[in-house]
């Protein structure tokens, strides 16, 4: 438990809200964040799926040095990656414990380990994609590959809300702690603050609900007065909405590039 | 806000919709989002997390539309949850987003009388099961299927039954009473009557509901099978190169090609899934906008 405390101070939550911006926002300079959406998706339907058909070890680690190359040249976030990590490490460490429980041994570190570097691949690959996008020009190419106008409102939206609500929910959890009394004794294992703060956790909800409904009536209604419900699903708003997007030469280099990359590496290995 | 039918059934103009979805999209993303930042403590093979703040979608599913109230609910995990955070999995998420929707679908249509706390109770764990169930049986199976191969790895066959059992178990019991059963008791009846004026529709209430018959009619069943098919399929594929790694004598004989063929059903199967319920939304949107303009004028 201590260092669950020690983690949650250092993760405040203006930390997370400056980070999460920082993600969404925050890239703009950087070379993939130049890149046409249809490339960046093309590029992750490619590195998000085939690492699970590719069972050579050299091309797999190849790949994953590729991988850490543009999640350099992307300046992903650490707490992104934080996360990403203990992501990956709780889920093999798992499965390693398990059939070690189970009457397995030490051999089935080898397939452990490769599933992880696949894994780690394919979610670098798509940390690289999603976080150099900022929120408008994911939406837009998730509109341009045929998604519904809904969708790819739902995400901006979710970007620009995001901030707001986690500090609309942070308030009304600290005047719920003001106002109420904390356990006096921890308890066994901190059980009781535990206890105290999920309760707390799920109670802030009841505020929000009510705000959150009045947001979203208001959200549609101004939907509605600049005719975006018209808007989503007609071509020729889709259009004009869209015309904007451009392959330019860096895509092609781009892509060109990561091709050659990746078969001179089925090549030479 | 629209024209409110008058007839029994319960039905929402397009921007009362809109609202539901952007309302159940946004609460329950920012609650995942909560939840995915909160670190989980082990109690040896048993783990204590938050798994989900299911009472959310439930909530919601019960007092709004569940449809509606599902889809958004499972869009919000996908993009607070998952994109935000960097953590977008590709098609495994597809089979999350499946399950999860369709769980707080039915728990939504399974409640008649929201302030009936019987009813209420009986939903939310209803949809929790549902959901874990989906789940759990979608990673045993996938264990099942390669099962052969898989004495390569001593110990990993039972392993992955029993973990699945367990986390069903510990879902269910833990999650499932703590973060859904007893929040939903508490929020439905409380904000039944005053949340929906705050979206200007009116609330529902015993009269306007889902018939029976419509509920657990032919259609749903035919299509939660091919869901939950299109669900084990998207999963089965995400992790098969986890199963290919034991595989290898099954490889031998059948060659390379059957992890395309696998491949290539289950991208028809999603595929006519998916343009099957398009065109059917398509139609009775059609169908809904004709009658309105004809009810206006």
């Amino acid at each position: 438990m201590e260092y669950t405390r020690k983690f949650t101070e250092k993760l405040s939550v203006e930390q997370v809200k400056i980070e999460l911006l920082n993600t969404a926002y925050g890239n703009g300079g950087t070379f993939f964040a130049k890149l046409d959406p249809r490339t960046l998706f093309l590029w992750y339907a490619y590195f998000g799926i085939f690492p699970w058909f590719i069972h050579e070890v050299m091309v797999l680690i190849g790949m994953f040095l590729f991988m850490l190359v543009t999640t350099y040249v992307a300046r992903i976030s650490p707490l992104i990656i934080f996360i990403l990590c203990l992501g990956l490490l709780g889920q093999g460490g798992y499965l390693l414990i398990a059939s070690l429980f189970f009457g397995g041994d030490w051999t089935s570190i080898l397939p452990l380990l490769i599933l992880t570097l696949k894994l780690s691949v394919i979610s670098l690959a798509s940390i690289t994609v999603f976080c150099s996008m900022n929120p408008e020009k994911l939406s837009n190419g998730l509109l341009k590959i045929g998604l519904p106008g809904q969708i790819s409102f739902s995400i901006a939206y979710g970007y620009r809300m995001l901030p707001t609500l986690l500090e609309e929910y942070h308030h009304v959890f600290q005047s719920f702690r003001l106002r109420g009394k904390a356990p006096e004794k921890h308890g066994f294992l901190y059980i009781n603050t535990i206890a105290y703060f999920i309760k707390l956790a799920v109670l802030s909800f009841y505020p929000l609900l009510l705000s959150t409904a009045k947001r979203a009536r208001t959200t549609v209604e101004a939907l509605e007065t600049k005719g975006s419900m018209y808007g989503f699903n007609h071509i020729e708003v889709k259009k004009l909405k869209l015309a904007g997007l451009k392959m330019k030469k860096r895509d092609y280099y781009f892509l060109a590039g990561s091709l050659v990359y990746m078969i001179s590496l089925f090549l030479f290995l | 806000m629209g024209t409110q039918t008058l007839n029994n059934r319960y039905t929402l103009t397009q921007s009362q919709k809109m609202m539901v979805f952007i309302l159940s999209m946004s609460l329950y993303g920012l609650s995942n989002m909560i939840t995915e930042l909160v670190p989980s403590a082990y109690l040896g093979p048993i783990e204590f997390s938050i798994e989900y703040f299911a009472f959310i979608p439930l909530t919601l599913c019960i007092l709004f539309h569940p449809l509606y109230a599902a889809i958004g609910a499972s869009l919000g995990e996908v993009i607070f949850g998952e994109i935000m955070l960097g953590q977008f999995g590709g098609f495994g998420e597809l089979e999350k987003f499946i399950a999860f929707s369709l769980a707080m679908y039915i728990a939504g249509t399974f409640v008649r009388d929201p302030k009936n706390r019987k009813q209420v109770a009986a939903a939310a764990l209803l949809g929790v099961i549902i959901h874990q169930a989906i789940s759990a049986t979608v990673d045993i199976l996938k264990v099942w299927v390669g099962v052969e191969e898989l004495e390569a790895v001593p110990g990993l066959a039972e392993s992955v039954v029993v973990i699945e059992g367990f986390s069903f178990l510990n879902d269910v019991l833990f999650s499932g009473i703590l973060f859904a059963l007893l929040p939903t008791v508490y929020l439905v009846p409380r904000l039944y009557g005053k949340i929906e004026p705050l979206l200007g529709m009116k609330p529902r209430d015993r009269n306007d509901r889902y018939s029976l018959t419509e509920i657990i009619g032919p259609r749903l069943i035919a299509t939660g099978i091919l869901l939950a098919a299109a669900a084990f399929l998207f999963e089965f594929l995400s992790e098969s190169g986890f199963n290919v790694e034991w595989e290898a004598d099954f490889l031998e004989t059948y060659g390379d090609w059957f992890i395309f063929v696998s491949l290539g059903a289950a991208f028809i199967v999603a595929l006519i899934t998916i343009s099957v319920m398009l065109s059917k939304k398509r139609k009775t949107q059609h169908l809904k906008n004709a009658k309105k303009e004809e009810k206006v004028s």
